[in-house]
């Protein structure tokens, strides 16, 4: 009788709030990152087989979607720094008050999408 | 493992809609999981109209209005209706709380109750709590002290005592191990809040003896690590107890003290 008990829904119905939002989007741009990091690898080792193999990547990066996919990293990069930062002084066992994880994560957040446009600025050589 | 979707069991359909027979004006909406055991039917959500002009403020006395006045057969555990026994622990409005102290005011819309996320459910409202319970016996609470003498007590000075403040409230109803995804993921490993907290209480304790061994005992991958500060718990916590905390302060514990 006890095998066929049903599992109580458990993240279809429980509510998100910053700090796991904070949580999961680290682990999601981690990942994000390591494949952007191999991708860019490939990409440095593509200069080496010289002029052909690097026009198609310099057409990829200025379409509309490789532009895209640049800013989309830029994000990816500026959360997991702020992120991280987040996560070093917790370990180290500060503001874990609810109110203070609170404003962390939004810290993180809109700092991410600020570290972001400041990232797109620099590489337009506007600033 | 992580597991996003419900095994076929345990997929919810929409169930029986009681609707209100006292012509109230101030009616709510409320959803709540069933499950009979005694039937092959997969769980599903009763929706029932519940006349608030006459129903206290907590969400247990929807529950006890519903249980009195109508449908006999739900069932949910509750005691004290104090937030003192853990009894009423359970998920209303997406976040777990004690229904006993959770204002019904608090939670917009409809109100969804459902058993504490991530649990075997043994029937409604009922989830089976028995794998928390090994896990709680397994960090051994209780006081560990050589002391031969049985006539002294074991003193504690102000500061010492005030390290327990914050631990020793837990009341073990469980909404923040069943709030925590690494413990729906790895439940059967790893410890979750509830108990590393208790594990926490019972190290900082100065009277026990036994320090080094306990803090050798939850330093493991699986035991300890799987908190990725998600903090659902703390945020779920009735008591206002902080499990995150304790847990990173066991991690600086086992840092420095080189077990």
């Amino acid at each position: 009788m006890e095998n066929k008990s049903p599992l109580s829904p458990h993240i279809q119905i429980y509510r998100w709030h910053i700090s796991s939002l904070v949580s999961i989007s680290h682990r999601i741009t981690g990942i994000i990152n390591i494949i952007a990091i191999t991708l860019i690898c490939i990409w440095a080792s593509m200069l080496i087989l010289g002029d052909s193999s690097y026009s198609i990547i310099n057409l990829f990066f200025n379409s509309l979607l490789g532009k895209l996919f640049a800013i989309g990293l830029a994000w990816s990069f500026s959360f997991q720094i702020l992120s991280e930062i987040r996560h070093l002084i917790m370990d180290m066992g500060y503001g874990f008050e609810l109110k203070t994880t609170r404003i962390t994560g939004i810290a993180v957040i809109f700092g991410s999408v600020a570290l972001t446009i400041l990232i797109y600025l620099i590489g337009k050589n506007f600033i | 493992m992580v597991q996003i979707n419900l095994p076929k069991n345990s997929e919810v359909i929409k169930g029986k809609y009681y609707q209100d027979k006292t012509g109230s004006k101030n009616i709510r909406k409320v959803n709540v999981y069933r499950w009979d055991p005694s039937t092959e039917e997969n769980p599903r959500i009763d929706t029932y109209e519940v006349d608030m002009d006459n129903c206290p403020s907590k969400v247990l006395d929807i529950l006890n209005k519903i249980k009195n006045e109508i449908d006999p057969t739900l069932a949910y555990r509750r005691s004290c209706a104090h937030g003192v026994c853990g009894s009423c622990a359970m998920n209303m409005g997406g976040k777990n709380g004690l229904a006993c102290t959770t204002p019904h005011a608090e939670i917009d819309g409809d109100i969804d109750i459902y058993p504490l996320p991530h649990l075997k459910v043994k029937r409604d409202l009922i989830g089976d709590l028995d794998g928390l319970y090994k896990q709680y016996q397994s960090i051994e609470p209780w006081l560990k002290n050589n002391s031969t003498k049985d006539t002294n007590e074991i003193f504690q000075s102000k500061e010492e005592r005030a390290k327990l403040d914050g631990a020793y409230e837990c009341i073990m109803c469980a909404c923040c191990s069943t709030s925590c995804p690494s413990y729906w993921w790895n439940g059967d490993k790893y410890l979750g809040p509830a108990v590393l907290l208790q594990a926490y209480r019972w190290i900082v304790d100065s009277r026990d003896e036994e320090r080094k061994a306990r803090l050798k005992k939850v330093a493991d991958e699986l035991k300890l690590y799987r908190c990725h500060t998600i903090l659902n718990c703390t945020s779920a916590c009735p008591k206002g107890l902080n499990p995150a905390k304790a847990i990173a302060e066991i991690k600086k514990m086992i840092a420095v003290a080189n077990v």
